[in-house]
């Protein structure tokens, strides 16, 4: 896994060589065409058209190399990957030591250039592979100089740009190459410390995620085991008790019914808290669920439908605005409907009698928007960064209603999410709004 | 009267009870077993005209295998099996509500844990009497 997702990130890094090295051929180009063209300054115009033509060449034959080991996810494509960034590494050096020895050599200040190659390998390359690479840089200007120094070969000044005679200035050469030198051995030291660094706490992060994952997932295990052997007593309780309360065992007198019903009723109060708890659990565990594509009002009407009746019974008055355009969205349908049954019943819930609640739903583009308002009592400002929290509930939530379970709203994040949607807040003392977007058609995440 | 015979098998006794007492009031002949071993021996000497078959008993899925033997078995392939199950959350199946998937589970209806008595009469009424 790690091998695989460090080789990916050298591969883009490698793609994004291959688009910066276009963008330099280009680059060389205009400034040749600039400087002989129009600043008329004299330099060997064929031979550097040339070393573009050669570097065209190259990087597309590393495009092509790249797109292969692309499709081969294995450790020799990752070894093939780091030998191909070496490979453009130095080949690069050799050609901008070309450029220059055909554009005044130590005339030419773009000389400073060889500095980007070696920040781009001490990130890329190993430390040593970065030294490697800048004794490489040191080596290939050095002989640059030399030769250009002693005559071997011909020089092609920068006529109309740098004084003649530098390059057989030899106190001037050698006080030149030896801060070349050092400047780039201080980059790439300077460059490969930082990485390094940088390195060392991405693998102490990656580490603490994972652990942390782990204590996760055996905390997720315990839940589901705890859950389900409190669920199986509970469904035998409730079995015995609506025995009871049916009658069939003989009749019972008011007092009896009552306190059966009461029992019944916190019986299943317990049910449906421990039957949320590992639908929850079990979606984080699992991260899937069933996907289909299914018209979206449909579910919005339905979910309002489901709590028309308890708002009339508080006469509060429920209302909705959908927009016609919803159409179809692709997940699941169970899911996104409790949510939303869930939020207004909330919603609901919180609103003292004779309130307002409304659901709002718009099309936008690749989502929907859904807004759920009341005038409830709303949630205090320091606690609503808590409430999609499991088990957690407003101050003023567990004054108002005593046995909600805390684990509505942390549900409903998780389905949003998953759904590759987003979920939050707005509330003030007029109010609260819940504002979902679905995506219509999520890759389930 | 006599309104058919059902055997239920499930390992939790007070549920199985609970179902008989529940039953028992619409005079059906109810028999249980504890485990579908134990299921199997009755199944063939009392040819029961439903049977409730709980999913999780001494092993998970043990319920999903016996469904799966009754269906195949040509002796035992009519009689019609109601499914009653907590076990959604943890196996992370998920199994539509009603008539179980004839493709991989040839059950004639799910329902969930705990069963509440009229449920439990609607469903097995109807499925007798689909029988008859």
């Amino acid at each position: 896994m790690e091998e695989v997702l460090e080789q990916a990130s050298l591969a883009r890094r490698a793609h994004w060589l291959v688009q910066l090295r276009w963008l330099a051929i280009g680059f060389l180009v205009g400034a040749v065409f600039v400087a002989r063209r129009i600043l008329d300054i004299q330099l060997h115009e064929q031979a550097l058209y040339i070393l573009a033509g050669i570097i065209l060449a190259y990087n597309t034959m590393l495009h092509v190399a790249l797109r292969r080991t692309d499709r081969r996810r294995t450790e020799q494509a990752g070894n093939a990957l780091h030998r191909i960034l070496i490979l453009q590494s130095t080949a690069d050096l050799f050609i901008l030591t070309g450029i220059l020895y055909f554009s005044g050599g130590i005339e030419n200040p773009f000389s400073f250039f060889f500095m980007f190659h070696m920040i781009i390998s001490s990130t890329l390359l190993s430390r040593m592979q970065s030294y490697i690479q800048a004794t490489i840089a040191v080596v290939l200007f050095g002989l640059l100089l030399l030769l250009d120094y002693t005559g071997l070969v011909q020089h092609y000044p920068l006529r109309g740009f740098a004084p003649e005679g530098l390059h057989t200035d030899g106190r001037f050469v050698l006080g030149y190459w030896f801060v070349f030198a050092t400047t780039v051995y201080v980059v790439v030291y300077l460059a490969t410390s930082i990485v390094a660094q940088l390195r060392k706490q991405q693998a102490r992060y990656r580490n603490a995620n994972e652990q942390l994952q782990q204590k996760d997932h055996i905390k997720n295990e315990y839940v589901l085991r705890v859950t389900h052997d409190i669920k199986s007593h509970l469904a035998a309780i409730k079995s015995c008790l609506d025995v009871v309360e049916s009658g069939l065992l003989g009749p019972l007198n008011e007092e009896q019914t009552d306190f059966v019903e009461r029992a019944n009723h916190r019986a299943e109060k317990c049910m449906h808290f421990i039957s949320s708890l590992l639908r929850l659990t079990r979606m984080r565990m699992t991260g899937h669920f069933d996907r289909t594509c299914f018209p979206f009002k449909n579910l919005l009407y339905d979910s309002f439908a489901a709590i028309e009746d308890r708002a009339a019974a508080k006469r509060i008055a429920a209302a909705y605005e959908i927009d016609p355009a919803i159409d179809q969205v692709c997940g699941s349908e169970v899911l996104l409907e409790d949510t939303l049954t869930n939020l207004l019943s909330n919603a609901v819930k919180y609103t003292p009698d004779g309130g307002k609640v409304i659901l709002r739903a718009n099309d936008r583009k690749n989502e929907v928007l859904v807004e759920i308002s009341d005038t409830g009592i709303g949630i205090p400002p320091e606690e609503i960064g808590d409430i999609f929290n499991e088990f957690y509930r407003a101050s003023n939530a567990r004054e108002t209603v005593r046995d909600g379970t805390g684990l509505g709203l942390s549900m409903a994040r998780e389905v949003i999410e998953k759904h590759g949607g987003r979920i939050w807040v707005e509330s003030g003392p007029e109010g609260t709004t819940f504002f979902l977007t679905i995506p219509k058609d999520s890759a389930i995440s | 009267m006599q309104e058919g015979k059902i055997l239920i098998i499930d390992d939790d006794p007070d549920i199985s009870e609970a179902m008989t007492v529940v039953l028992e009031s619409k005079n059906y002949q109810v028999s249980v077993a504890r485990n579908s071993r134990e299921g199997m021996d009755r199944i063939q000497a009392q040819k029961p005209d439903l049977i409730i078959l709980d999913v999780m008993m001494d092993t998970p899925q043990e319920g999903f295998t016996l469904g799966r033997q009754l269906k195949e078995d040509p002796k035992t392939k009519d009689i019609p099996v109601l499914m009653v199950t907590a076990v959604k959350e943890k196996t992370g199946l998920d199994f539509k509500a009603e008539a179980g998937d004839e493709t991989w589970l040839p059950v004639e209806e799910f329902i969930d844990k705990p069963v509440k008595p009229q449920i439990l009469l609607e469903k097995v009424g109807k499925l007798i009497s689909k029988r008859k």
